[in-house]
């Protein structure tokens, strides 16, 4: 597996996983992939993909403070805490 | 009428892999474990003769058969590509299968047996016309197929494929063939990438029905009810050969569906009755893949007391 296979899902960028996720899919569609491997680096791409939802869903829970808040006027940039 | 089991333990032993590769020698160990049960004593059992280097050709490209000939070792391990190894002992356990397979067809044809299992490895539907991989260096059950139209002039043969990765080697060597139907459910995405239900054929012969990491029984079900029944019973088979693989057991570690030992049951009686309404119940069945040892033990104890009509 590559070297950047090993890095910590939880600490990447969204750039960084989807980067990643999208190297996965283009190799299991190619069928670059040995079959004895097939099954951990699918597993890896599932592991990026909730990473990348993860992101999202913080992203989204921001917007959301920022738009539905304070009767409708801007709230700021205080950040949201999703854990 | 019977049920035909033809195994070669000795060459399946000694089709050696690099250490912990899945695709190992103990898989025959734990399907003879499996067929030793008392269940299983009416079976007709004989050895996968070696196979007719001139069967092999008829799916695979003369130069591509001479050329995995020529590769094979006078000792230790050659590779064929990350997965695909010779050892001495390869060529016999592949030409055993190749026999094997063939000679399950003479069986159902002559009506020795109503049905056979070949339980032989490595595995063979990931073979293409010119190219070894997957564990796979021909393609046994494609050469059944065609062996059977040429030896004994069936017309219409139907390859149907449970092994949770896709045949692609099934697929290359029938894509325009429009006399041999190929189906499969298989995982995607997972190696070896191709199986989408628009791969279709040349003459619409091809039926893929694949299915998604997580899926069980159910899904597996509804693929052949809903996607593959309806397609080969249009289809008419006059013998349907099984590319029988276990992996898709919940238990195996190359893949995530979810499928129970009952499910094989399942399949292979639906398969029966499709075989019984239009092949004079003609069904050769070859191991593919499984590679969780009691995964694999319970599926072919299921799969074969099926075949013999329990």
């Amino acid at each position: 597996m590559a070297s950047n296979a090993s890095a910590d899902v939880t600490t990447m960028t969204f750039e960084r996983a989807i980067e990643e996720l999208e190297s996965i899919v283009k190799r299991l569609e190619d069928g670059k992939v040995p079959l004895e491997e097939s099954v951990a680096i699918y597993e890896r791409g599932e592991t990026l993909k909730r990473r990348c939802e993860e992101l999202l869903r913080q992203a989204e829970a921001r917007v959301d403070k920022i738009t539905t808040d304070a009767n409708g006027a801007p709230v700021g940039t205080e950040s949201l805490d999703v854990r | 009428m019977s049920t035909l089991l033809l195994t070669h333990t000795a060459s399946s032993l000694n089709h050696k892999v690099s250490e912990g590769h899945p695709e190992r020698p103990d898989r025959i160990r734990a399907m003879e474990k499996a067929l030793s049960q008392d269940t299983f004593k009416p079976l007709v059992r004989d050895e996968a003769p070696m196979g007719d280097l001139e069967t092999v050709k008829l799916c695979h490209d003369e130069s591509y058969v001479e050329e995995i000939r020529a590769m094979s070792p006078k000792q230790g391990l050659v590779y064929l590509d990350g997965d695909t190894m010779m050892s001495p002992g390869t060529w016999e356990a592949v030409m055993r299968g190749v026999g094997g397979a063939n000679a399950g067809v003479d069986a159902v044809v002559s009506g020795k047996a109503q049905n056979v299992f070949v339980g032989t490895r490595p595995c063979g539907h990931h073979a293409e016309r010119n190219r070894a991989m997957g564990f796979c260096f021909f393609d046994q059950a494609a050469i059944a197929a065609r062996y059977a139209q040429k030896k004994h002039g069936i017309g219409r043969v139907a390859v149907v494929d449970f092994d949770v990765h896709h045949g692609n080697g099934s697929q290359d060597i029938f894509w325009a063939d429009p006399t041999v139907m190929y189906c499969s459910t298989h995982q995607m995405p997972l190696f070896p990438g191709t199986g989408a239900a628009q791969e279709r054929g040349e003459h619409d012969t091809i039926v893929n029905a694949p299915m998604r990491p997580g899926d069980d029984g159910v899904k597996f079900r509804e693929a052949f009810e809903g996607v593959i029944l309806p397609q080969l019973q249009k289809f008419s088979p006059e013998l349907i050969i099984i590319s029988a693989g276990f992996d898709a057991h919940w238990r195996d570690p190359l893949a995530n569906i979810q499928l129970d030992e009952k499910d094989f049951g399942w399949v292979t009686r639906k398969l029966m009755d499709v075989a019984d309404k239009s092949a004079g119940g003609r069904i050769v069945s070859v191991l593919e893949g499984g590679y969780d040892l009691q995964g694999l033990h319970d599926s072919i104890v299921e799969h074969v007391s099926a075949l013999m009509g329990h």
